[in-house]
């Protein structure tokens, strides 16, 4: 079989299961595929080939003798260098943590194996998922496929450029601010930020406690479907778990849209941040594409970007101040300026401040819970500009903050980035869904749809 | 936020080994702090209680 790198993983388990090619056979194909681009791209900051090759030569046997692990058995994953996985470093992208070797998997790796995925590697992130790209860190930081001169989002900078390069079908990434769905739009792949408290965080590095997310991501809808049922459900010894069952998203994608009710927040591209012409035309598209395929489209007004980022920022600064604290005082030059700048914000922050930020961020939970009372989705845009050029400090640093996903980890709500179309310079555009608490289900079939009607699954970076 | 009161914040926080070699980035994270608060509109209902909420849990 050709172009074994870019099967969808539900594509690729079929076939393991099926014995039309072997696990070993696939990840040859694409160790061979990461040795030959990765030195351009800069996804790995630890590949783990030989360990990936046993688990899978034991996977190979395991399905030769009848037995199937569960729906990822043979299907490699990339994991971001915030997430443990034992026996390996977590670095975080920094020299802060360059020794720092994990004792065990996090649970949501922990899941990923039970269900038989392959772990290939640690993936570059931004600094401490914050403070990026920089070039002053002891790895370089990620590329984008479709163009190595520009940004592939972040934080989770790897995770984006490998599954879309067709590194690798599947990646974990963290989203405190948007840093899943950051570089799934740069990157013109799928990226969910599911509801807050539904994958676990334990044996995830933390930037802020009551903001960050597990999330997936994929090349396609039903493969991020897939994924999120591996990762998703309670851990009692995570405290910010939630107890709601997770739910069996990857069998209820085939849904149609009519009578579906979708609220169309444009004041965020239109006036809070005015997006780049190309960007505003393809929400459009996307919102008269759906609204032909059935939906109803309605207009809704939540806070304004401005006031949502700032409340992020608080709480996000704050509490990763009293985790960075300690190391900020005593080594600030082993970071880069970018995270250095960034994390040591918190101490310029007063307890009433990270306070007022809480006791808003109630507030904007409740007007995100009535525009979704009249809604069943809400779409968005999520960056308002394509990737800026990576060696373009200044033009990251203006379009960086340009963006509408911060509203979500603010209110909790599950969000998933995905592309839109492409710009007349060759680079993704993207679109974010937005759904009610735990309503995952509902955002994979407005992105399923979507995806559909657009064919987005299907293009590729050129140059790959 | 002006200089004085940017050292005084600074040394308060113990980011004195900061202060001494990274000057120009204390005072970047102290206009990305107070830039963020003047932003944020507070609550105006006194009653307006945070998130998380404070939970009565059968333990602790």
């Amino acid at each position: 079989m050709s172009d074994l790198h870019w099967l969808t993983a539900a594509e690729a388990a079929r076939a393991i299961a099926a014995r039309e090619f072997s696990p070993v056979e696939l990840l040859t194909a694409l160790l061979e595929r990461i040795g030959r681009l990765d030195p351009k791209l800069h996804v790995f900051i630890r590949l783990d080939g030989d360990a990936a090759m046993d688990a899978a030569r034991a996977a190979e046997a395991e399905i030769m003798s009848g037995r199937l692990r569960g729906p990822l058995h043979g299907v490699p994953v990339g994991i971001k260098d915030i997430i443990d996985v034992a026996g390996l470093p977590t670095t975080c992208h920094s020299k802060i943590l360059v020794d720092n070797i994990a004792t065990a998997d996090a649970v949501c790796v922990s899941r990923l194996r039970g269900a038989g995925a392959i772990v290939v590697g640690k993936l570059s992130t931004h600094e401490f998922a914050i403070g990026g790209p920089s070039f002053d860190l002891p790895w370089p930081p990620a590329r984008n496929p479709w163009n190595t001169n520009h940004h592939p989002g972040g934080s989770s900078s790897g995770a984006g450029a490998g599954v879309a390069a067709g590194l690798f079908p599947l990646a974990l990434g963290s989203d405190t601010g948007g840093s899943v769905r950051n570089p799934a739009s740069a990157c013109g792949i799928v990226g969910l930020k599911p509801t807050y408290g539904l994958v676990s965080r334990r044996g995830v590095f933390p930037l802020s406690f009551t903001l960050d997310h597990v999330g997936p991501l994929t090349r396609t809808v039903a493969d991020n479907a897939l994924l999120l049922d591996v990762i998703a459900g309670h851990d009692p010894l995570d405290p910010g778990s939630a107890a709601a069952p997770a739910g069996h998203f990857a069998a209820r994608l085939e849904r149609g849209m009519r009578g579906l009710r979708i609220g169309f927040i444009r004041h965020f591209h239109e006036t809070d941040l005015p997006a780049d012409p190309e960007v505003a035309a393809a929400l459009e598209n996307v919102a008269s594409t759906l609204q032909g395929l059935g939906a109803e489209i309605r207009d809704i007004r939540l806070p304004t970007l401005s006031e949502f980022g700032a409340v992020n920022r608080v709480i996000l600064q704050s509490e990763a101040w009293a985790i960075h604290g300690p190391w900020l005082r005593e080594r600030p030059g082993d970071y880069g300026q970018l995270a250095r700048r960034r994390l040591m914000a918190g101490a310029f922050m007063s307890a009433g401040d990270y306070v007022q930020a809480s006791r808003r961020r109630l507030e904007m939970i409740a007007t995100v819970e009535d525009a979704l009372r009249d809604v069943d989705v809400l779409l968005c845009a999520s960056a308002m500009d394509p990737p800026s050029r990576i060696d373009d400090a200044a033009e990251t640093e203006r379009t960086y903050p340009r963006q509408a996903r911060t509203p979500f980890n603010v209110t909790g709500h599950p969000a998933l980035a995905m592309m839109a179309g492409i710009s007349s310079g060759g680079l993704p555009l993207s679109v974010q869904f937005v759904g009610r608490y735990f309503g995952e289900a509902a955002l994979f079939r407005v992105a399923h749809e979507w995806e559909l009607a657009a064919v987005t699954d299907q293009k590729h970076p050129p140059v790959m | 936020m002006d200089r004085a009161t940017i050292e005084l914040l600074a040394r308060r926080a113990g980011l004195d080994k900061a202060l001494a070699e990274f000057p120009e980035d204390l005072a970047a994270a102290a206009e990305q702090a107070s830039g963020s608060v003047a932003r944020m509109k507070a609550p105006t209902d006194p009653r307006a209680e945070p998130w998380p909420p404070m939970r009565a849990g059968g333990r602790l």
